[in-house]
């Protein structure tokens, strides 16, 4: 019994251990932390597909899917129904004997993982508000989550999958898992071989608003209309191949919202059916001109292609008076994007539509055209910003990564706040009607706008054209898309604050309550710090401190250009921002990416040191100086009562002593020092003889790593004569000791303060412990109070602008005086 | 690690919970915007030289201004108007509670408010003896306006960090001694 006992217990340890420790190296003795150790053991082992430079590797391949679709827009009835044929190439050297495809629609059915596995009241949900009860509160739901329960119960959600057939017209199975669909070969796929099959379907276009989708349409009710009209962003609407690749196989992950998409490159021709009224905005370009666009509407893009400022398509008096009408009539828009690993589209009878050729000199697309969609109620800030910002982040995105890869970039307002998808964005700012009938917007919705526009074009270079696996890491897109529109904003206005300064992601990193980056979509408790600011923070970190702008750059245009239109992991991205820097970044990707520890170095104390000449007659004076500024308290205490030491009351007795104290200097400590010296090599004597002469001040200041992360010490010496010296100490400093270290400085000079981290740009939690000698830091409350709060960005200058001035003769004439 | 009251509220009669659903809130519209990040750290200290209870509540500013057009009115704008800026902070001051040990209210102060950079803050103070041996807040600002609202509130009464992590349904939390727990 006790044996047993003891093998179970031996059992849940060992279990314990495992789950603890999953790196097969462990130190096992001792407490020694490697921040320092390679991530040999972290990443995955290179290959011929991904080399350990962070390359493609000489087998590299990814599968190629080409769509040609037909689709129809049933505006009435809010469905979509088409008809599309898919040409698979197997790249991969398996044989395929199946073939996924994701059916993101289905995530709005009633029955989905998604919905089934919600937990009520929980964490990190998408969609309207509602709060779970207990035993003292009832439970709580919105009106918005009762309109989405209703409209998901009103309406057939999800993909209507008519038929699945060969291009002969056999049809083929198919198995429907969730948000997934397998689809059976008649005959395995072989590497190198291609096979082309048919779906036929439909599906009930959701209402944004109602169930908070990345697509779908917004009612305007109050349009002149009859019925009012509509805007349909129409995005994740058709079966699409699920990739396969090198190092997942299939990524058929159910889609549980959070996790975006994980997609094949291919080239599209899709026509799109819609009523004649409509205006169509859609990735690639236009196939039929002559037949969607009037020869005004063409007249004015060939105008707009060397435009200096964004020119109408359809004018905002067009706009209007097409959402009056209506019409029975159809008209169908053919759209070709090669190369795209999605595509989208939007259409509305009341867009506004203006354009602006955007010109890239030597590039693959020398000319390409930046296009803004959106209804009256986003004028007139959209008309003002919306096509200029997506020009100018092609400009900065560019220069950082390659050129803009595609003939087309567009931005479109609807309901949506914001999203991506192949040269087409959705973007959400809106402006106010006023009673006096304008429209109005505040400098919050201007900096929305642009911000919004800056990061979802950004997109379209990452990751739609670099193209990371979103189902599993949101970081790799959001992150260093983040990272690149503060740059971009930065370079668009530098007075609006874009983010990403490395102070404001401390109260994340010290909290309990995160998880490392490197955590799959779907498990994220705080998506906005943990993929978006933090891993943005850090590139930031790497650029302006630890690698330098230019290296930096240099390494990350290398990652862009090598993965530009193939798919790299994180892996990827570590290997080559190390490869092509030659800067060890295995520490950082291990503590910024892979822990939750932060940074909090302190400088604990600093003592200050004078070279022993070995002369006695200079040292034995210094000892005699150093004793003598001992003080005594006891002696202190007795001066002060008056107290006069026996010596001094009786001055007629002395002896030999009373002369010569104990650091008296005899020929017998010179002796020792001329043995002393020749005993010198005649290198030691010349190092000693100038180190002497020079008689330099050494300082050694200790620190240690109280939050865990090892970052480089950034030192700000103050000098005793008013000068200041900066200073970078490498994080390696701490690579055989990660929780305290010592660094010794020699200066002539005599130091008299140090500042650690004086730009605030290591994301040091606690500044208190970062000045020597110690100094007050006031708290945020502290400071507020001493500022007295007042704000000049509260001021309202519009209304202020407005006061009259007021000289000297007004106030004599203006009788107020007493 | 958080301790949820899972068991208890599976042991509920069902007709007590047919009753709680039937409770209808009117909270407005929740439309996901990707640009904003729904989330708010507050950092609670005490102050030995003011002898006070510190609680600094930062919002991200675009949250802030989406927020006031929906507790307000649509044309609020926080970056401009002085009392928008304090309706706001005056909103989250009573959203957000710190309790004594027998559940009733701590009185804090509110001190004010500031935007600064891409933040903004909301203060509150509370003058104390000594730093509160076990903290029980409830952070209800935001949470009520869209469900993936996330606040954070970092507790450093001594050397060390305490978390608690305010999302879904989360009421009351507690921290001592280092670990979060819900309060019965």
């Amino acid at each position: 019994m006790m044996a047993q006992m003891r093998w179970l217990l031996t059992m849940v340890l060992a279990l314990t251990a495992l789950t603890a420790q999953s790196s097969p190296v462990e130190q096992t003795k001792g407490d020694f932390r490697d921040n320092f150790r390679q991530l040999d053991e972290a990443l995955p082992t290179p290959n011929v597909y991904r080399n350990a430079a962070g390359q493609p590797g000489h087998e590299y391949w990814q599968q190629q899917v080409d769509y040609s679709i037909k689709a129809q827009l049933d505006e009435e009835a809010r469905r979509l129904t088409a008809t599309q044929e898919v040409d698979y190439h197997n790249n991969s050297p398996d044989t395929l004997t199946y073939l996924w495809l994701y059916l993101d629609q289905n995530i709005f059915r009633s029955d989905s993982m998604n919905e089934l596995a919600t937990d009520f009241g929980g964490a990190g949900r998408r969609g309207p508000p509602v709060q779970a009860g207990d035993a003292d509160a009832p439970a709580r739901l919105s009106m918005s989550e009762l309109r989405r329960q209703q409209f998901m119960e009103d309406h057939e959600l999800g993909f209507d999958i008519q038929a699945v057939q060969t291009a002969n017209g056999d049809p083929l199975p198919f198995t429907i898992v969730g948000t997934l669909m397998r689809v059976d070969l008649p005959k395995p796929l072989e590497p190198g071989k291609r096979t082309r099959f048919r779906i036929d379907f439909a599906y009930n276009i959701v209402e944004e608003d109602a169930v908070s989708a990345r697509s779908g349409y917004e009612h305007f009710p109050d349009d002149e209309r009859e019925g009012g009209n509509d805007i349909f962003l129409i995005a994740q609407w058709f079966p699409r191949l699920v990739a396969y690749t090198d190092y997942e196989g299939w990524t058929n992950k159910e889609f549980l919202g959070r996790g975006e998409f994980t997609l094949e490159f291919g080239d599209y021709d899709v026509a799109i059916d819609v009523p004649a009224d409509h205006i169509v905005s859609s990735t690639g370009t236009l196939q039929n001109p002559d037949e969607a666009l009037t020869t005004e509407q063409r007249s004015r893009l060939r105008e707009a292609e060397d435009a200096e400022r964004p020119v109408y398509i359809v004018t905002p008096e067009e706009a209007l008076e097409n959402e009056r009408e209506g019409t029975d009539e159809r008209k169908t828009w053919r759209f070709q994007a090669d190369n795209v690993r999605d595509f989208a589209w939007a259409s509305s009878r009341k867009f506004i539509w203006d354009a602006r050729g955007h010109h890239q000199p030597g590039a693959e697309h020398e000319q390409v055209m930046a296009m803004s969609f959106f209804p009256r109620e986003g004028d007139p800030l959209w008309s003002e910003y919306s096509t200029e910002t997506v020009i100018h982040t092609m400009e900065v995105y560019s220069r950082f990564s390659f050129d803009y890869p595609y003939p087309v970039a567009q931005s479109v307002n609807g309901p949506v706040g914001g999203m991506e998808y192949p040269m087409i964005t959705f973007n959400g700012p809106r402006t106010t009607l006023q009673d006096d009938g304008e429209r109005t917007y505040s400098l919050a919705e201007k900096r929305f706008l642009i911000g919004v526009i800056i990061h979802e074009i950004g997109h379209i270079y990452f990751p739609m054209t670099v193209n990371t696996d979103e189902r599993q890491w949101t970081w790799m897109d959001e992150g260093i898309n983040s990272f690149l529109d503060a740059l971009a904003g930065r370079e668009w206005d530098p007075d609006i604050p874009w983010g990403n300064e490395p102070r404001d992601i401390v109260g994340y990193m010290v909290s309990q309550d995160q998880q490392p980056i490197m955590t799959q979509s779907d498990s994220i408790t705080r998506i906005g710090p943990n993929a978006y600011s933090k891993p943005a923070t850090a590139l930031n970190i790497l650029r302006e401190t630890i690698m330098g702008r230019e290296l930096f750059d240099f390494a990350f245009r290398e990652f862009s250009q090598r993965w530009k239109f193939k798919r790299p992991t994180p892996a990827d991205f570590f290997r080559t921002m190390e490869e092509a820097s030659g800067v060890d970044l295995d520490w950082f990707w291990r503590g910024w990416f892979y822990t939750t520890d932060h940074v909090d170095i302190s400088l604990d104390r600093i003592y200050a040191m004078r070279l022993d000449t070995e002369d006695p007659d200079i040292d034995y004076q210094r000892m005699r100086e150093r004793e003598e500024d001992k003080p005594s308290i006891s002696v202190m205490h007795n001066e002060e009562e008056g107290i006069v030491p026996w010596v001094e009351r009786n001055p007629d007795v002395r002896d030999f002593y009373d002369e010569n104290d104990q650091f008296t200097v005899t020929n017998e400590q010179r002796n020792e020092y001329r043995e002393f010296l020749d005993g010198l090599e005649d290198w030691e004597r010349t190092a000693f003889e100038r180190a002497v002469e020079e008689d330099r001040n050494y300082y050694v200041l200790e620190f240690s790593n109280v939050g865990g992360l090892v970052m480089p010490i950034i030192l700000q010496l103050h000098y005793a004569d008013g000068s200041t010296q900066n200073m970078y100490i490498p994080a390696e400093i701490w690579r055989r000791d990660s929780r305290q270290v010592r660094k010794l400085i020699v200066s002539d000079k005599e130091l008299e303060s140090v500042v650690m981290d004086p730009y605030e740009e290591t994301a040091d939690a606690d500044m208190t412990n970062n000045h020597y000698p110690r100094q007050l830091i006031p708290s945020r409350i502290e400071a507020y109070k001493a500022s007295s709060g007042d704000s000049l960005v509260g001021r309202d200058i519009m209304q202020e602008i407005k006061t009259e001035l007021k000289t000297a003769d007004d106030e004599s004439e203006g009788g107020d005086t007493e | 690690m958080r301790v949820r009251s899972a068991v208890q509220r599976r042991c509920m009669p069902r007709w007590r919970l047919a009753a709680a659903l039937l409770i209808l809130v009117s909270l407005p519209l929740s439309t996901p915007q990707a640009h904003q990040q729904k989330a708010a750290i507050t950092q609670i200290q005490f102050n030995e030289r003011s002898g006070s209870l510190e609680v600094m509540h930062r919002f991200y500013l675009h949250d802030a201004e989406h927020a006031v057009r929906r507790l307000l009115d649509p044309a609020a704008d926080i970056i401009a108007n002085e009392q928008t800026r304090q309706q706001f902070a005056e909103y989250v001051a009573g959203k957000f509670t710190l309790y004594r040990e027998d559940g009733s209210p701590l009185p804090l102060r509110l001190l004010g408010q500031e935007a600064d950079g891409q933040f903004f803050w909301v203060y509150q103070e509370l003058p104390v003896d000594a730093p509160p041996a076990r903290v029980t807040a409830r952070h209800d600002a935001l949470r009520d306006l869209w469900p993936e609202q996330v606040n954070t509130v970092n507790i450093q009464l001594d050397g060390t960090i305490r978390t608690l992590t305010f999302t879904g349904d989360d009421r009351r939390l507690s921290a001592d001694s280092g670990q979060q727990q819900t309060t019965p």
